[in-house]
């Protein structure tokens, strides 16, 4: 098997843009190729994480995105699973590097969410529930992941202001990184006085309507080592993924098993345990996110997740020191739904080569990515990065 | 909670999946409209799923039959739907839970009641409606649904 690495990574501006999703894609694919040759000369293959072709009516992403990198005659894919598109495309182009079906792969995402402002975004999210008896009943993302956040401040100690402090340890970290969409803090207060979207989930504890692209170069040995110097390629150490059941009346609301799965494959592959990861950018659509995939991800003991705001000195027993969202995560780097999981990397990427700014974590060498699609954990994808 | 009158038990052939059995949405939302609440029951490991369907998600087994399911059971979480699809925008705020039946069987539906009269462990009944009297846009429902009913919870 042949290892992946990442060796570029591109993202384009995040937020409420006047660029259509092909272009907002070609600004992160010019980022990702400023210092390598001719996507043509570089990569075989090209998987597109999108989530719905209702924001610009526009399906075939695969075809569209390769025939803008200059590609032509290759294998390119559109993939979906909701927000885990972006990190179901670099699963795949990783899974073809490893198989040596191709030399290099582009996993690239994109979505236009504004294109039909919030009510244009709240029904193509709509679609990611259970038709029969979730559709029909009137749901939304936010409804859902309430029902998540009710039941977890039933189950434990935590409080609505516990949820609110990983939105305003979220926003901090955003500021210091130049590709947020917000980039400015907020406190506490303003986050628990903000309109009530889905009691107990509030408006900031909510990830935001997001345009944005992100592309992601995976290599094998010899391509990254002809093109890129070691310390500047990142090795995808493992990989896992799991769907749990579409409704989310049938999930463990407390426990996001799928993601347990994920993330304990993802390990298992990388041959390393919770305890060695010093970063992990995990998928914060909704603040009580934060906290159930600190728990799954085996970071923090369970019913403890909210301490992911912490200082790792500060923390309960149990907890490691890994720092969680140094992006902002989905709430404050933004969240435009295809491009999410790509997005991650491209944190990890920088936090792993030393490229973070006043946001790096000191001798970071291992990362875990988590991103979610669906409710929770209808679809989790993990991965493990190393530096090299 | 008795097995139905429908005595097939999976593996299902062919010939079971047709819109007149409840293994279908068709025929479940059928039975709904006739007030029969109807899951699928493994009978290897007793998950009773909602709506129904071929194989048992805890234990995999196709060995799945049909099983009328109580309409009472209790609110294990819920919240208030502020800002509904467009569709359902004029029924705002929804209060929605996730209702556990007497059965164990477990599914999402709106509440009639407001979000300040609901909290986790308050006993409901499950009531069936025509989506007209609801008052949902008829333009959500696809070609295909527009007789399916739509089910409610009450507080009891």
């Amino acid at each position: 098997m042949s290892t992946a690495h990442l060796i570029a990574v591109g993202a384009s501006p995040l937020g409420k843009t006047d660029l259509p999703g092909r272009d907002l894609f070609s600004r992160a694919l010019a980022e990702a190729f400023a210092e390598l040759p001719d996507p043509a000369d570089v990569v075989d293959g090209v998987y597109v994480g999108a989530q719905s072709e209702r924001y610009e009516n526009q399906i075939m992403q695969g075809t569209l995105m390769a025939e803008w990198a200059g590609l032509r005659n290759v294998p390119a894919e559109r993939v979906e699973a909701c927000a885990a598109a972006g990190a179901l495309a670099l699963k795949n182009a990783v899974r073809d590097v490893r198989a040596g079906v191709h030399d290099a792969v582009l996993a690239c995402g994109v979505e236009k969410m504004t294109a039909g402002g919030t009510e244009g975004a709240t029904n193509a999210l709509g679609a990611a529930f259970e038709r029969a008896l979730e559709q029909r009943s009137g749901i939304t993302a936010p409804a859902t992941y309430a029902l998540l956040a009710r039941r977890y401040l039933h189950e434990t100690d935590a409080t609505e202001r516990d949820l609110g402090r990983i939105a305003v340890k979220n926003h901090r970290n955003a500021a210091d990184n130049p590709r947020a969409m917000f980039q400015d803090a907020v406190d506490i207060e303003t986050v628990l006085d903000a309109p009530e979207v889905a009691p107990p989930l509030k408006l900031y504890d909510c990830a935001p309507v997001t345009d944005g692209a992100a592309a992601v170069v995976v290599a094998n040995d010899a391509v990254a080592a002809d093109l890129r110097s070691r310390p500047d390629a990142v090795r995808v150490a493992g990989v896992g993924s799991a769907a749990n059941n579409l409704a989310v009346a049938e999930r463990d609301l407390t426990f996001v098993e799928g993601a347990n799965v994920a993330a304990s494959t993802a390990y298992d592959d990388a041959g390393v345990g919770a305890a060695d990861v010093d970063v992990a950018e995990v998928h914060d659509a909704f603040t009580v996110c934060e906290a159930l995939l600190a728990e799954a991800a085996e970071f923090a003991p369970q019913g403890r997740g909210i301490e992911t705001v912490e200082d790792p000195e500060d923390r309960s027993a149990g907890w490691t020191d890994v720092r969680i969202n140094t992006s902002g995560g989905l709430k404050a780097r933004g969240h435009p739904i295809g491009a999410t999981g790509l997005l991650q990397a491209v944190e990890a990427y920088e936090q792993l080569t030393g490229r973070a700014g006043q946001r790096q974590v000191a001798d970071a060498e291992t990362a875990l990515l988590i991103n979610e699609g669906g409710v929770a954990d209808a679809h989790t994808v993990a991965h493990v990065l190393s530096a090299n | 909670m008795t097995d139905t009158d429908f005595t097939t038990t999976g593996p299902l052939a062919p010939e079971d999946i047709t819109a007149e059995s409840p293994f279908t949405l068709p025929g479940f939302f059928e039975a709904l409209a006739e007030g029969r609440v109807v899951a699928a029951r493994c009978t290897e490991c007793e998950t009773q799923m909602l709506p129904p369907r071929p194989a048992c998600y805890a234990c995999g087994s196709r060995a799945v039959t049909l099983s009328d399911q109580p309409r009472t059971g209790e609110v294990i979480s819920y919240t208030s739907v502020n800002r509904p699809p467009s569709a359902f925008e004029h029924l705002a705020p929804i209060t929605v839970a996730v209702v556990e039946l007497d059965s164990s069987a477990r599914l999402t539906g709106r509440v009639a009641a407001s979000l300040d009269e609901v909290t986790i462990g308050d006993r409901v009944e499950l009531r069936v409606c025509d989506p007209e009297d609801v008052g949902i846009d008829p333009g959500f429902d696809l070609s295909y649904e527009t007789e399916w009913p739509v089910h409610v919870f009450d507080l009891v």
